[in-house]
């Protein structure tokens, strides 16, 4: 079931970049929805590993994604699908593994009637909904972009699993807005980067990042980066406000959406304090 | 930002583990908790394979892609060289920067004293050096360990 974890985890990445190259919004749309369901067979495989007491962890492999045309990663991603579909045989849930494979059987014959598209999210052009901006906006916004992208890749992964952890509703009711809100933000930069000719797939999260062996101190150094995050916000939407006012107000909004972030994250905080008596 | 650079950040070189290593290192920010871990397969004195993974910021895995590319099936005396290369040059680049490309060429070092150790003691334990830059401000100006 490890190798079932792996191949949903590396085709629900691989679906999220093909969504932000294509061009075409009724494929984009289908492809998002893909992705999101593929993670979510992520967290029903990983919910089956944790009841059958199974160790674990979020390592994957490199996921190459450069391609001139978008048939080429939607073929590769039907192939890794024909390859999970076979290993899905060795799944000792067979209910999941059945409903996992009427999902594959819809999505393959979806995948295949997607119309091919030429691709630039590679071509490094680095300009933002035909807007040039300055050298030094630019560079900043790239940087902005690669690590904020794989921030919040690393956010989802990691409240993702405390949740998988976690038996407190109010608690998953907390990693779950997290998770959702992490969504978002990665949907949004990732579109961004493949707009601007620069998308990469976030590289694999190391595994003390989310195998947290103290709460309540990730929880107080995620406050203190959440602010640090706003801060990031705040100087890079000063730095673009005086070339292009749209990206300076979305980045504004994303400053102003890490107060709910911080707001969540202290409830929880408060939360396993109370439980842990510190 | 040049095209090389960017080419490397959206698809870093040799990232993650590396599962047939005879060899791993660290480099540690202690200032901040960043570390990186340097994977290396050495076979006669040759890197044969090599891998990094990063707890930090993007400037970390810049440099690690470009560090362990350049590392990669050159001898373990190449790769020190390279490692004193790097260390040498990092007074002439900004402190961020040179904090992120010490805390990486000090991984291979590890790495790389680690293999030869295990040449001795296969049992010897993975070596962690810490880094003396800092990209974190320090209110007394003392910026080395």
């Amino acid at each position: 079931m490890n190798k079932i974890l792996i191949a949903i985890h590396e085709i629900w990445l691989e679906t999220l970049m093909a969504a932000f190259m294509s061009k075409e919004q009724a494929s984009k749309q289908k492809l998002f929805d893909f992705s999101d369901i593929f993670f979510r067979h992520f967290t029903w495989v990983e919910n089956g590993l944790i009841k059958q007491n199974i160790n674990y962890d979020y390592n994957r492999n490199t996921i190459p994604i450069k391609v001139d045309n978008l048939q080429i990663i939607i073929g590769d991603i039907i192939r890794r699908l024909n390859t999970l579909e076979l290993s899905l045989v060795d799944c000792e849930d067979k209910a999941l593994s059945q409903r996992i494979e009427t999902d594959i059987k819809y999505m393959k014959f979806t995948l295949s009637q997607i119309d091919d598209e030429k691709v630039s999210s590679f071509d490094m052009g680095r300009v933002l909904d035909g807007i040039p901006l300055s050298e030094e906006a630019t560079d900043a916004l790239t940087l902005f972009l690669f690590e904020e992208s794989y921030k919040e890749y690393e956010l989802i992964m990691i409240y993702n699993y405390l949740k998988a952890h976690s038996s407190e509703q109010n608690l998953i009711r907390i990693f779950q807005i997290l998770i959702d809100e992490s969504f978002y933000h990665l949907k949004q930069f990732g579109q961004m980067m493949s707009d601007m000719g620069i998308l990469g797939v976030p590289r694999i999260i190391a595994k003390e990042l989310y195998q947290v062996e103290n709460i309540t101190q990730f929880l107080e150094n995620g406050i203190n980066e959440e602010l640090n995050a706003k801060e990031e916000c705040k100087k890079l939407s000063d730095a673009v406000a005086s070339e292009n006012a749209t990206l300076s107000k979305f980045f504004d909004f994303i400053n102003y959406q890490e107060n709910y972030h911080i707001e969540l994250m202290k409830e929880a905080l408060s939360q396993y304090k109370k439980e842990t008596n510190v | 930002m040049d095209n090389m650079l960017i080419e490397h950040m959206m698809n870093p070189r040799n990232y993650g583990v590396l599962e047939d290593s005879n060899s791993e290192g660290i480099g540690k920010n202690p200032h901040n908790g960043e570390k990186v871990i340097v994977f290396l397969k050495v076979k006669d004195d040759i890197i044969e394979d090599i891998s990094f993974q990063a707890i930090g910021c993007m400037t970390t895995v810049l440099a690690g892609s470009l560090i362990t590319t350049e590392a990669k099936e050159s001898s373990l005396d190449r790769a020190e060289e390279l490692v004193s290369a790097t260390l040498g040059m990092l007074d002439r680049i900004p402190p961020e920067e040179a904090a992120c490309s010490e805390m990486v060429a000090l991984a291979l070092q590890a790495s790389i004293d680690t293999y030869k150790e295990r040449q001795k003691d296969k049992n010897f334990p993975m070596i962690t050096y810490k880094i003396a830059q800092t990209c974190v401000p320090q209110n007394d100006g003392v910026v080395n360990e």
